[in-house]
């Protein structure tokens, strides 16, 4: 148990550390001069070469790749994001600013998504095979079919264009999250109708129930005590699924409405090609994402010791 | 000449094998018995090179074993064939490594001297009996000539009649091949009517190596004995005391 | 596999014979008649250029399916070899692949995707490079798995023993077990590489005008949003109706084998 759990954070960190190798070589390897480009999104001209040169230094560029690696990892392990290359401002203040965007639009997605597939997917279940559970399943196969970014542009051509009835583009009012909140919704409710409805018909498909049934267990207490928790073992699995969808989707949200946040930082940080606030955003996916990853890894310790790690 | 030379297997804290030593010569026979998990399967693997072994050696003739392509009859004759491909393809492969991609008067040879129906080749492995694959399986571990032949208990998926048929073919072929054969078997019976020598693995050590007549008589040790009468009172020794 | 076949028929034929079905050139430009509603002429109007939507449609097939067709095959080939090498170089070559393979699945795919291809800049050869270095990972995993399992069987053994190189026992004792669950795995990435490409295209990373691509389209299409909302529909229906039919088939193929393991489970 300790062993196969100090393994999991050996990987964690393994994990993590070719994330930020990664990031820092793609972006060592974009195509045209770094310096180059940080001085003219700083000045809007082609300033001259001694300018560059200064700027190069001053940004490490030519130190090489594993001095300014290292340059980069040693501030980041403490905490330090580093500055924009652009406004030369931190980047974290940005970055925290982003989150509370984000953080509140993921959440009220993931609301609506469950809100919408849970009691969906009980009702399928009632009766399997039957028109409800049809139906169900033809929803979530189209719903996992629609992109995210179209089901947008849906919604603000029905609600915001035709109708008139919601606000669409900017985050001013509490009212302008709710088209990006119900993109985003709609789309983690077609995944998590399906996995939720195969879980619950394969924990009922669990050949102790029957044994139940037959001592006289009420069926609505097998439903409560024993299939309810099978279905939840997937459910566990499925967020750390729905995590990525959730941040895959934050970005087009954001796009397409306009909003403040993370997704919406990274794009113009990539136009601006502002790289240590690229760097930023990355490493802060993949700390969170590997974290949730982690904690799961432990829940299933938790939950049955016999699974050591998850297949996928 | 095979040569194992104090040989000691671990699996984690276990050791499944410990300090063996035993040598096998062109055309003799010998025959490994033991309870299931004395260590005969690991043996195996040892000396095929598929288990690391944490001390000692195994060679033959002063080059590690692997050199000379040794063969292995396997226990399920089914399973050792892929069941997507016929049976000739298989039973090709150690020629096919060798680079040799057809041996006409070979297979003749061996499908005449193992009793196999040359036109069972083409079939797949579950359009053969399980006797007829056995054969198949012979067939693949001597195509290419091996002087090492390791037999994993060849007889124990067959039926009566058919053990007996097969054990003959298998002594015929060391006959005109002259190969060392390596047999691990729990059927002392067999063991005892075919092998030149007997070693008894107990826990992972041998117990002892005598050559089988004398090992039918009078085994060197106490566990020896256990076994031996154990298998009289099967009536499986009775055929050769 | 009969239906996979028939699925991967189908849409290269879209994306070959498309094209030759188009009744206007997709990139001509004809101001006077920018932004027309459907008629007998432009059967799903024109864009802000004037350019035949229908045609744009059928050209961007092209794009949309080929090029996903693409980057789903060379993602099958990567992970494949980067499995199969795991599964049969022992345990470093095992740790080591799985580490990388658990360092780019550490990361949201299209995320990653998009910071590849803005990073190095908007065109086709990057698009196709980050979607397929994001897309590998899952045949890795699989491949590796049944690989694992494989390494046991009697018959790979033996061809082990035989002395055969590790090329030859993956080409025929590993892949024809693997093609049928990687060929699930292949369902899903191909319709995740039609999202990715049209996702790139409309955040402007992807395929450039005025290359008719689904994602770019819908792009421009978002601007006249007000003025001609059904332009809007064609590009984003496209993108649906492939994925849904790519998924559906998916999991009648994923099904199939599931039944057939359970009838050898019982036999």
């Amino acid at each position: 148990m300790i062993g196969s759990l100090g393994n999991l954070f050996l990987r964690t960190a393994v994990v993590l550390t070719g994330t930020a190798l990664a990031t820092f070589a793609l972006l060592w390897h974009a195509p045209g001069d770094p310096a180059l480009a940080i001085a003219d999104a700083r000045y809007a001209s082609i300033p001259p070469a001694e300018v560059v040169d200064l700027i190069r230094a001053e940004a490490g560029l030519d130190a090489g790749f594993w001095p300014a690696f290292q340059a980069w990892v040693g501030p980041l392990i403490g905490g330090d994001f580093g500055q924009s290359s652009v406004t030369g401002r931190d980047v974290w203040p940005e970055l925290v600013t982003a989150m509370s965007y984000t953080g509140p639009l993921a959440l009220a997605g993931l609301s609506v998504g469950l809100l919408i597939s849970v009691p969906l997917a009980l009702l399928a279940t009632q009766h399997p095979g039957g028109w409800l559970d049809r139906c169900a399943v033809a929803l979530a196969s189209i719903g996992a079919a629609i992109p995210a970014y179209w089901l947008g542009l849906l919604l603000i051509l029905l609600f915001a264009v035709q109708l008139g009835w919601l606000p669409a583009m900017g985050a001013r009012t509490p009212a302008h999250i709710i088209l990006p909140a119900l993109t985003l919704g709609l789309g983690v409710a077609a995944s998590l109708t399906r996995i939720l409805r195969s879980g619950i018909l394969e924990a009922r498909d669990q050949h102790f129930l029957p044994a139940f049934q037959r001592r006289g267990v009420a069926n609505r207490d097998i439903e409560r005590d024993h299939v309810v928790p099978h279905a939840a073992i997937p459910v566990v699995t499925v967020f750390g699924l729905e995590l990525a969808f959730l941040l895959e989707g934050v970005v087009m949200v954001e796009v397409i409405f306009a909003r403040p946040g993370l997704g919406s930082f990274l794009v113009n940080a990539i136009e601006a090609r502002d790289f240590p606030k690229v760097q930023a955003v990355v490493v802060l996916t993949a700390v969170l994402f590997v974290t949730v990853n982690l904690l799961i890894d432990l829940i299933y310790h938790a939950l049955d010791p016999r699974i050591g790690e998850r297949d996928a | 000449m095979l040569t194992v030379d104090h040989v000691s297997v671990r699996r984690g804290t276990i050791a499944t094998l410990q300090d063996i030593s035993l040598s096998l010569g062109p055309n003799r026979t010998l025959a490994v018995v033991g309870e299931s998990g004395a260590g005969k399967s690991t043996l195996i693997g040892a000396i095929l090179g598929l288990v690391p072994c944490n001390l000692g050696h195994i060679t033959w003739d002063n080059a590690p074993v692997h050199r000379c392509r040794p063969a292995l009859v396997m226990q399920e004759p089914r399973s050792a064939f892929n069941p997507r491909m016929s049976l000739r393809r298989s039973v090709m492969e150690p020629l096919v490594a060798r680079g040799i991609l057809a041996d006409p008067a070979r297979l003749d040879t061996l499908c005449h001297g193992l009793e196999i129906a040359p036109d069972l080749l083409d079939r797949r492995p579950t359009e053969v009996s399980i006797g007829q694959a056995q054969r198949m399986g012979i067939l693949r571990a001597l195509i290419a000539k091996p002087p090492l032949v390791l037999f994993d208990e060849p007889l124990s998926a067959l039926d009566a009649v058919t053990q007996k048929h097969t054990a003959r073919l298998i002594a015929q072929m060391q006959h005109e091949e002259g190969f060392a054969s390596l047999i691990v078997t729990h059927d002392l019976g067999y063991a005892a009517a075919f092998a030149d020598d007997i070693a008894v693995l107990r826990a992972g050590r041998i117990a002892e190596i005598t050559p089988s007549q004398a090992f039918v008589q009078t085994p060197q040790t106490a566990y020896g004995r256990t076994l031996r009468d154990a298998a009289f009172a099967l009536g499986a020794l009775e055929r050769v005391a | 596999m009969r239906s996979v076949g028939a699925l991967i028929v189908i849409m290269l034929l879209l994306a070959l014979i498309g094209p030759m079905l188009a009744p206007h050139d997709p990139t001509q430009i004809n101001i006077p008649h920018r932004l027309s509603p459907p008629s007998p002429e432009w059967l799903l109007g024109t864009d802000a250029l004037g350019r035949d939507i229908l045609s744009r449609l059928l050209h961007g097939a092209r794009w949309s399916l080929g090029l996903a067709f693409l980057i789903s095959v060379i993602g099958l080939c990567i992970g494949t070899v980067a499995g199969l090498v795991a599964a049969q170089g022992g345990k470093l070559a095992d740790w080591f692949v799985m580490r990388v393979t658990d360092t780019f699945l550490a990361f949201p795919d299209l995320v990653a995707a998009v910071v590849i291809a803005g990073v190095l800049g908007a065109g086709t050869g990057s698009l196709i490079f980050a979607l397929t270095v994001t897309g590998w990972m899952r045949y890795a995993r699989v491949a590796r798995g049944i690989g694992l399992s494989l390494q046991n069987r009697g018959y790979v053994v033996q061809a082990k023993l035989a002395g055969l190189s590790p090329l030859v026992i993956a080409r025929w004792h590993y892949l024809p077990s693997l093609l049928p669950s990687l060929a699930v795995v292949w369902t899903g990435m191909f319709a995740r590489a039609i999202l990715g490409i049209s996702a790139l295209g409309f955040l402007g990373f992807g395929v450039q005008p005025p290359m008719p691509e689904w994602g770019t389209m819908l792009l421009d299409a978002r601007i006249h949003m007000r003025s001609t909302p059904l332009q809007m529909i064609w590009p984003g229906l496209a993108v649906v109706i492939c994925v849904l039919a790519i998924n559906l088939t998916g999991d009648a193929l994923r099904d199939a084998l599931a039944e057939q393991k359970d009838r050898k489970g019982t036999a």
